[in-house]
């Protein structure tokens, strides 16, 4: 907004002076410098017309009725923190520390309940039971035999054992079963003639099982030696310049579709 | 003296406190957030919130009707701010339309067949009137709430928004000035 001086007076200052004018403290020659502004200014003359309106409008608005039941609400929800403040005293005083210490951890995993609670959650949760059960018995685990199992010191000890012993006598069988097999290749193959060398078959020139078929005109349409002449007639121009230059040469070729 | 007494455990001092404040707290919540329900939400927590903070309150800070009034002011923004009502507000410089600027705005107010002070007579007015209200910037309303609805002085209003007196007198001014144009504008659509 340009800063224009109308009647000794800037836009700044007339907006600085509005409050006083609306609110009727500005007297003798600022108000007469102000409303002379005003009626002379295209731009301050409008803002005191809008900001008048604005505040008759608001001044217009009668007081809303609270309802009947804020007061006895306001109160009866301020007595309940009240009371929650004074049995959380009470609490304190009374009750042992144990206890105290119990109640704080529950009111803390308040909002993990609520969360474990949601059947998002519950769902999840669901689905990793049923991936986990699958996979279980997929590897041969039966809840039955994780039932028997022992978590004493001594009996995880015997069970360390034991299956240590197990597999070092699958080891042993599996290395006496391999050694016999090979001892009976040997014998086989001491007892049995030298078999000659296996001939290299043929190839046939047919035989395309090896490799890639290769690119072949076929005309499915017709049948097998079938002859077809291949040869154009050329044209009146054509033949008059070759009748000149070169010797008439008459090219029939028999294709045979294979 | 009210508020020592009900810091000492005085539950009809309290009750005082709640009969005396409560109408005027509710006007203020019903004015900004704009709906009835919110403004009964909004009063019983402004409540709870003083009755909980009601030793903090320090006389020689300013008076007990500039502090309650802080505490509500707060929770309405803290309020505007869930509710995200800022897209429905109207910014004092959005562009006037071409059949605004065809006119002094002065004489279209003056258009009107009856004078404001006639209009706001009405029920239905009064309604216009405080959508048009709510349509104001958080920061304009509040201002012309306090001023126009609520008669504080400027330096009471300066203390409660934490604001240059100038900046109260330029929101009121512009707050009041925006709110003749909405209005204006609606006029205009009905007739």
């Amino acid at each position: 907004m340009p800063d224009l001086t109308r009647n000794g007076m800037q836009h700044p200052e007339f907006e600085s002076l509005l409050s006083d004018a609306i609110d009727g403290v500005l007297s003798g020659p600022r108000l007469a410098a102000f409303q002379a502004h005003a009626r002379t200014c295209s731009v301050c003359g409008p803002l005191l017309a809008e900001v008048e309106a604005g505040r008759n409008w608001l001044k217009g608005l009668t007081e809303v009725e609270p309802p009947a039941s804020l007061v006895h609400n306001i109160l009866a929800s301020t007595t309940s923190v009240d009371t929650q403040r004074q049995q959380a005293g009470i609490a304190a005083a009374q009750f042992p520390l144990w206890e105290r210490a119990q109640a704080w951890v529950s009111d803390a995993l308040q909002p993990l309940w609520a969360t474990v609670r949601q059947p998002r959650f519950a769902m999840s949760f669901g689905m990793a039971f049923f991936s986990l059960s699958v996979a279980l018995s997929m590897l041969g685990v039966k809840p039955s035999d994780l039932r028997q199992i022992s978590l004493r010191p001594a009996a995880i000890r015997h069970t360390y054992y034991n299956t240590q012993a197990r597999v070092v006598r699958y080891y042993e069988n599996i290395r006496f079963v391999y050694e016999v097999e090979s001892r009976m290749r040997q014998l086989k193959r001491d007892v049995a003639p030298a078999e000659p060398a296996p001939a290299k078959t043929k190839e046939h020139k047919n035989d395309t099982t090896e490799q890639p078929e290769q690119k072949q005109e076929r005309n499915y349409s017709q049948p097998d030696s079938h002859f077809v002449l291949a040869c154009a007639p050329l044209g009146p121009s054509v033949v008059h310049s070759l009748n000149q230059d070169l010797p008439v040469v008459s090219v029939t070729t028999y294709r045979r579709f294979v | 003296m009210l508020v020592r007494r009900c810091v000492s455990g005085d539950a009809a001092a309290w009750e005082e406190i709640v009969r005396t404040y409560s109408r005027r707290i509710y006007n203020i919540c019903y004015r900004f957030a704009g709906s009835a329900d919110d403004a009964e939400d909004l009063t019983q927590e402004v409540f709870i919130k003083m009755y909980r903070t009601l030793s903090s309150y320090d006389s020689s800070k300013g008076a007990f009707v500039t502090w309650v009034t802080t505490i509500t002011r707060n929770l309405l923004v803290d309020h505007f701010r869930k509710t995200k009502q800022d897209r429905l507000t109207d910014s004092m410089d959005a562009p006037v339309s071409a059949q605004e600027d065809a006119q002094p705005l002065s004489e279209q107010i003056q258009d009107h067949s009856a004078p404001p002070d006639s209009r706001v007579q009405s029920r239905e007015v009064g309604e216009t009137v405080h959508a048009a209200l709510a349509k104001l910037s958080p920061e304009l309303r509040e201002a012309v709430i306090l001023r126009d609805l609520q008669d504080f002085d400027y330096r009471e209003i300066a203390s409660v928004l934490k604001v240059p007196e100038g900046t109260v007198k330029s929101r009121i001014n512009r707050g009041r000035a925006e709110l003749a144009r909405l209005l204006q504008r609606t006029y205009r659509q009905v007739m």
